[in-house]
């Protein structure tokens, strides 16, 4: 055992890079650890979908400021870009029932600080040239976006390594022993505090420090088209979430929603089912008709975690000191840096911007044998 | 001087066009093969001049002879020339 | 209905495969991207075109004739999209049948399922990128040939043939007969290469006469051979006018170049078979047992896509695939496995020729800086290397720093060279950087094709997350 390092993270996903990332800035030796690759998981693999209409409410008011982040990461990620770009955001409805879902869906969004309005399909269709007709209702967010979310790792890579984080991928961590020593292949890794960013991983993660943590495992599809010319302009969805749309500046169009593939976490992404791969692309083709004209040339799968109540766990580990917690949020991606910033500012001992998320109210079981 | 090599029996030419201009070809060739026999190696500009698209592989595989006939995006390399095909670039 | 077996690919593997497969009275389909079954080295002409039959015509003749008498179902001019079922399944479930989807020769989406899939899917054409290897007028070996036997065509009026392998000479033999000129041939290998391989070539007295004779044609032609050396740009304005070998220069209208065959794997990987990096059989292959059992159950490869050993060994190799496939579906076979002293002699040819046509390190480390590696997006080789030092250790990582293999062929035309190129940057073996990972469509899609006539009340769509 060479050093002990202030803080050992384990993920090194979006969530994982921000939380190291601003735990050294604030003055800590930081180890970040990965299994596999910084940013491979669901953090490289999303949609990039940075849109309020898409986030659950309790998470507007970070992922309002998470947007402003993504905004200008470059600034604030020394020089790391994920091409983020800002335009507006429309959730459509095609029948009354979604008009409906949407109504309710954009009050509370609205009341939680999302700056929602509900045009009809004619002013939709101004705002999103590319939008079929049909449309009865529409939510507008003009704080909406997107990245390219392959990117992240990149992004965050240089950055770590200019904050002076150990970044060591390829390694797994196969147990914690005491406080805390990380069993990994590439020899023991002492820290002071634990830091767990597994994602989906999470639940064997806490059960590490013997908490039982139920986590679901969501298997997200994506489907991507070949480059054509501009069909849209905006982050396009509709009312139920099941479907999110945006055209990249080199003429590739993202096709997500979370319509759900073939997976767990043992496995990781398995496949992806060609019946929901069809619903997908027929419920984008509906909704942008010019998408017809395209090639799909590859899909792909992503996995998302929840827990039991589907708001994040971020916050420390209720009975062992110095262990802590971050990830299942929602549509992670788009409040992830600014998750990692808050989680940062509680470690250091800085009171955070906004409240964490702390994961009492999700254990039902726990030991003390760590 | 053709292209195509003499003494192969072939059905009998007929007109496609090419971004308006007609060729001569024959049915059941490839538009690939009809397209460089008329004299058009670049099937389409792309967005970069070095990297155009035209026939490379001819079995389908590299994606890079995309063109449009009568409006659909097809590969040239797998698409049979058809007397009267509207052929466009991607 | 379930069929026992599904063919996917018909090529001389795929075509013996379900052709011997249904003569035992099973249940087979078999799928092909082309408008008839042949592959590429037994590829028929299109109908109502008659040229002389060579001997790989009437060997593909045979086959296809086997074939049709089979019973198999065939269906050719289909495009496979979609794969699923086998192991692809949730957690704790027991396999599938296999389920492929499909566009039909008419556009019309069908999905097949069968109990055992075999995989014969071929390979496709390795090109160690050079300058200008972009420019209209450069085409593939394989891309030739397919040009010269199925579609009677010369690819130009005068042509340098450059890479490695005996395509070399059979293009080049090929043009000279259909009356076009062979400006140069460029061949990677030395001639110490080409006799150090002459042993195993021994066992097929027939293909060196075949060798023999194309030498002869290209020796009275006066075509000048460059051995052990290679293209090092061609050049032209908008298309090509010249190709550069060194510091000499030859005037050309087509350049066909290839280094060699790489086995297809975009399916066994989509099931996630076992795959292992064997360079003497064309790069990434999946893993078989003696009977050509990949590590999925039920799910079988043969042919070239298993590793390369030539037209001549896939028929066999296709066979022994559906004898097991049919063993392990519970058939009893009437008769058992007859493999012969030729197949054993094809695939030691097949073998040294594979050899020849490995991918070739010096070549790789030859490529320019700024020369274009992966052509669907543009990006050169600098920028891999770049994405190397900045900590890209896999290939998938790759793709996401640079977007190479991203685009529309994903991969397939530049996986070998930005592997090994990666490879060598990070200092490690292919083997340690992986291979993509297997994704459905198997090949591009056009939306329209698939969409198919639907209700938007009728997508299922999924109930929404909470708010």
């Amino acid at each position: 055992m060479k050093t002990r390092f202030d803080v050992a993270v384990i993920g090194a996903g979006v969530m994982g890079c921000a939380t190291a990332l601003f735990l050294a800035r604030g003055g800590m030796r930081v180890v970040l650890l990965d299994r596999g690759e910084i940013c491979r998981e669901a953090s490289g693999v999303n949609a990039g979908t940075l849109t309020m209409q898409m986030t659950r409410a309790a998470l507007i008011p970070y992922a309002l400021r998470a947007h402003d982040m993504w905004m200008n990461m470059p600034a604030w990620c020394a020089g790391g870009d994920v091409l983020a770009t800002a335009c507006p955001g429309l959730s459509v409805a095609f029948t009354d029932a979604e008009a409906a879902m949407l109504e309710e869906r954009a009050r509370i969004r609205r009341a939680a600080g999302a700056p929602i309005e509900l045009i009809d399909g004619r002013a939709a269709q101004a705002i999103e040239p590319g939008l079929a007709d049909g449309v009865k209702l529409a939510g507008h967010c003009p704080i909406d976006g997107f990245a390219s979310a392959y990117l992240t790792g990149r992004a965050f890579r240089a950055a770590l390594q200019e904050a002076g984080v150990t970044l060591m991928e390829a390694t797994p961590v196969r147990g914690i022993d005491g406080r805390f020593v990380l069993d990994t292949p590439a020899g023991a890794v002492a820290a002071q505090r634990v830091v767990l960013a597994g994602g989906v991983w999470l639940q064997d993660m806490a059960a590490w420090l013997g908490v039982t943590l139920p986590i679901k495992v969501l298997i997200n599809q994506l489907v991507v088209t070949e480059r054509m010319p501009p069909v849209m302009r905006t982050v396009l969805g509709v009312a139920s979430g099941l479907l999110s749309l945006k055209q990249y500046a080199n003429g590739t169009v993202l096709i997500g929603g979370g319509w759900q593939g073939i997976g767990d976490r043992t496995r990781g992404g398995v496949a992806v089912r060609s019946d929901n791969f069809l619903g997908n692309v027929r419920l984008a083709a509906h909704t942008v008709p010019a998408l017809r004209q395209a090639r799909v040339v590859r899909s792909w799968l992503g996995l998302e975690a929840e827990t039991a109540d589907a708001l994040p766990a971020i916050g420390p580990i209720p009975g062992i000191d110095d262990a802590w917690i971050i990830g299942s949020v929602h549509s992670g991606y788009t409040s992830g840096p600014y998750m990692g910033r808050i989680l940062a500012q509680a470690i250091l001992g800085e009171a955070p911007e906004l409240p964490l998320f702390p994961i009492d109210r999700l254990l039902h079981q726990r030991s003390n044998s760590a | 001087m053709s292209l195509r090599i003499p003494n192969v029996a072939r059905p009998a030419p007929v007109t496609i066009t090419v971004a308006g201009v007609p060729i001569v070809a024959h049915p059941g060739e490839s538009l690939a093969t009809a397209l460089i026999a008329a004299g058009h190696w670049r099937f389409g500009e792309g967005e970069d001049p070095t990297r155009p698209r035209t026939a490379f592989c001819m079995m389908g595989v590299c994606q890079q002879c995309l063109l449009r006939v009568d409006g659909r995006l097809v590969q040239a390399c797998l698409t049979p020339v058809v007397a009267g095909q509207q052929v466009t670039a991607a | 209905m379930i069929f026992d077996v599904v063919v996917l690919g018909g090529g001389p593997a795929g075509m013996a495969a379900a052709t011997e497969a249904a003569r035992s009275g099973a249940r087979v389909v078999l799928l092909e991207e082309s408008p008839a079954p042949g592959g590429q080295v037994y590829r028929a002409p299109p109908a109502g075109f008659e040229m002389k039959p060579d001997r790989d015509r009437q060997e593909g003749d045979a086959l296809r004739a086997a074939l049709a008498v089979s019973g198999a179902d065939i269906r050719t001019g289909c495009r496979v999209w979609g794969l699923g079922g086998g192991p692809l399944v949730p957690e704790g479930q027991p396999d599938a049948p296999f389920s492929l989807s499909a566009l039909g020769a008419d556009g019309a989406p069908f999905t097949v399922q069968a109990r055992a899939l075999i995989l014969c899917c071929g390979t496709h054409e390795r090109i160690i990128p050079f300058p200008g290897w972009t420019l209209p007028g450069v085409i593939g070996l394989a891309a030739a040939t397919i040009l010269l036997k199925a579609q009677g065509m010369l690819p130009g009026q005068r042509v340098v043939v450059a890479g490695a392998g005996p395509l070399l000479y059979a293009v080049a033999a090929k043009i000279l007969a259909g009356g076009g000129s062979v400006a140069a041939l460029v061949d990677a290998a030395t001639s110490g290469e080409w006799l150090r391989a002459l042993p195993a070539l021994t066992a097929r007295p027939d293909l060196l006469a075949q060798g023999a004779v194309w030498r002869a044609r290209l020796l009275a032609a006066r075509v000048p051979v460059l051995a052990g050396a290679q293209v090092t740009a061609a050049e032209g304005d908008k298309v090509l006018s010249h190709v550069r070998v060194g510091e000499r220069v030859f005037q050309a209208d087509a350049l066909c170049i290839g280094h060699g065959l790489v086995p297809a794997t975009e399916a066994s990987r989509t099931f996630r078979a076992r795959h292992a990096h064997r360079p003497e059989d064309g790069g990434w292959v999946p893993v078989l047992d003696a009977a050509q059992r990949t590590s999925v159950p039920l799910l079988y490869a043969a042919g070239d896509g298993a590793g390369v050993r030539g037209a001549a060994a896939a028929p066999a190799a296709g066979r022994l695939a559906a004898r097991t496939a049919l063993h392990d579906l519970g058939f009893s076979l009437e008769h058992a496995s007859e493999e012969d002293a030729a197949l054993e002699r094809a695939r030691r040819t097949g073998a040294a020729m594979a050899r020849m046509m490995a991918l070739r390190p010096a070549m790789v480390a030859a490529i320019p800086a700024e020369t274009i590696i992966c052509r669907c997006e543009g990006v050169t080789r600098a920028e891999i290397e770049h994405a190397a030092t900045a900590g890209a250790s896999t290939i998938n990582q790759l793709k996401h720093f640079t977007r190479c293999g991203m685009g529309p062929c994903q991969g397939r035309m530049c996986g070998e060279a930005a592997g090994a190129l990666l490879a060598s940057a990070r200092g490690v073996s292919v083997a340690d950087i992986g291979f993509t990972t297997g994704r459905i469509p198997l090949r591009p899609v056009p939306m329209a094709s698939i969409l198919g006539d639907f209700d938007y009340a009728d997508i299922p769509v999924p109930a929404p997350a909470p708010i």
